[in-house]
């Protein structure tokens, strides 16, 4: 378990400089255009990227801080108490304490499909919300098991992370949106008197625009992929709160056919525990831009979890 | 010449300022994981609080049924006074060890008074009484983990070297003493 938390959060570390890197080609590939066209290729390009990253950050910033607010009535949640709800209300209450975190608001909804979602920027706005099918469907070791997945998304700052993520995918479709107009509509500009250089700049120019054009895709494949792998993160997090494994495993299984939530909708979906949108993708590509994970993987993963096989 | 001389100066301090700075990271590192041990110990303590705060109530409705097994329910105020009352760690462990083993007797009493154990208040304070013994496990385990995080710290390499010049010492972990604990449970009806 330690061994692939580690790992996890390496592999966090490396997307995140992978998406950077992407960025900073974006910007180099705008420099060499602007410098193609116009001239002033470095000054232009700062500036857009500047420009992006505000309009990104701008768009972003609100979803983040109210993020539990806003998700919850999109949903149509209710509060659950420690007098009517006392079965999850002191397994929730116990879970928090072995995870060191403060106890997250917690909400059910009148959904029969089996899924919950973890929201909140920071562990001390946690939310967590259940379906109806869910609390009734599992019983409590299987409970346990998707409540500490949840509670390690709120103490792993997964909200924050994909926050931070939408901010620079959303920065990316700006800028490529912005050259794809200059591209397209950009007058006749005076060429850069380091014009020259012929084939090779015209090949590169050419990669750059396909890349630039492509970029969003590109991005949200990243992005696809931070998601997964920190489903797996919340996954072992989770099993070292309550040291049973094999508790998630069953309710994934349990849930697994059964997810399908019908107030969620594309944008809320990646903060459920499992797709509430409907079966897992089997197509290659389309198994690129899932936000979770394949439920048999993740089953198996904690099963070898729980006999103490390959990982530590 | 002169360039080489800056340029050599400017390695130098930006080398010094990046060893102090690591420097004052990881002692500080080392504070704040010590911190969270010595606040997780405090929490076990809060929770061992409430079970203290719940068992008056828990005997005054007990007695409010079943007054003849005054034996029962003497002990259970017994050890509860001594978790309170005592000095050290090893003592409130034991106390604490006793407390339980009072309990468990007091549960199996309610078991022949089907008038108690169909009392709504009583089912109440046991469930609530399930529940901080459940909290007072996680927050062992909590306690535990993050005794191994600060342990871990000062004993790997650099924090050693830190430990050793500012004196930080490894934390004990919760443990359990008596042999018959970790033995199987024998269930007698």
């Amino acid at each position: 378990m330690y061994e692939d938390i580690a790992k996890n959060r390496a592999k966090t570390v490396l997307l995140i400089l992978g998406f950077i890197f992407f960025i900073s080609l974006i910007g180099y590939f705008i420099g060499m255009y602007f410098d193609y066209r116009y001239g002033y290729g470095t000054a232009f390009s700062i500036v857009l990227l500047v420009l992006a990253l505000v309009i990104a950050l701008f768009v972003s910033a609100g979803s983040y801080y109210f993020s539990d607010r806003i998700v919850l009535s999109l949903t149509g949640a209710r509060p659950l108490s420690r007098e009517k709800d006392t079965r999850v209300y002191y397994m929730v209450e116990g879970l928090a304490i072995a995870a060191g975190v403060p106890m997250p608001a917690i909400y059910e909804i009148p959904d029969t499909g089996l899924n919950a979602f973890a929201t909140g920027r920071n562990p001390q706005n946690g939310v967590i919300v259940f379906t109806r099918g869910l609390l009734e469907g599992l019983d409590d070791e299987e409970l346990k098991g998707v409540i500490s997945h949840e509670l390690a998304h709120i103490k792993n700052y997964d909200i924050l992370l994909g926050t931070v993520i939408v901010v620079l995918v959303g920065m990316i479709s700006i800028l490529a949106n912005i050259m794809a107009r200059f591209m397209l509509f950009g007058g006749r500009g005076r060429r850069s008197s380091k014009s020259g250089g012929g084939a090779i700049t015209i090949i590169l120019l050419v990669i750059g625009i396909i890349f630039i054009l492509l970029s969003p895709l590109v991005a949200t494949i990243i992005r696809m992929a931070v998601s997964r792998s920190r489903e797996y993160l919340a996954d072992s997090s989770g099993s070292l709160i309550t040291r049973y494994p094999a508790g998630l495993a069953n309710a994934l299984k349990k849930i697994k056919d059964n997810s399908q939530v019908r107030k969620a909708n594309s944008a809320t979906a990646h903060l459920f525990i499992n797709n509430p949108l409907g079966r897992d993708s089997k197509v290659i590509f389309k198994k690129l831009f899932d936000s979770h994970p394949p439920i048999d993987e993740r089953i198996e993963r904690l099963e070898k979890m729980s006999l103490g096989i390959g990982t530590s | 010449m002169v360039i080489g001389l800056v340029t050599l100066i400017i390695v130098i301090v930006i080398g010094i300022v990046l060893v102090i700075g690591s420097g004052i990271g990881i002692y500080n590192s080392i504070v704040t994981l010590r911190n969270r041990v010595d606040n997780s110990w405090h929490q076990i303590d809060v929770q061992l609080r409430k079970r203290y705060d719940l068992i008056p109530n828990l005997v005054e409705t007990v007695k409010g049924y079943a007054a003849h097994e005054k034996e029962t329910l003497e002990k259970v105020i017994a050890a509860r006074r001594q978790g309170i009352e005592a000095g050290n760690i090893k003592d409130q462990a034991k106390a604490e060890n006793m407390l339980t083993d009072t309990l468990k007797s007091l549960f199996a009493v309610s078991e022949r008074y089907p008038d108690l154990k169909a009392d709504a208040h009583f089912s109440r304070l046991m469930e609530q009484l399930n529940g901080i013994e459940s909290n007072i496990a996680y927050a062992r385990q909590f306690y535990n983990d993050t005794v191994m995080k600060f342990n871990t710290r000062i004993q790997t390499f650099p924090g050693n070297i830190f430990a050793r010049i500012f004196s930080f010492t490894g934390k004990d972990y919760f443990e359990i003493d008596e042999e018959e604990a970790r033995g199987p449970v024998k269930v007698e009806f």
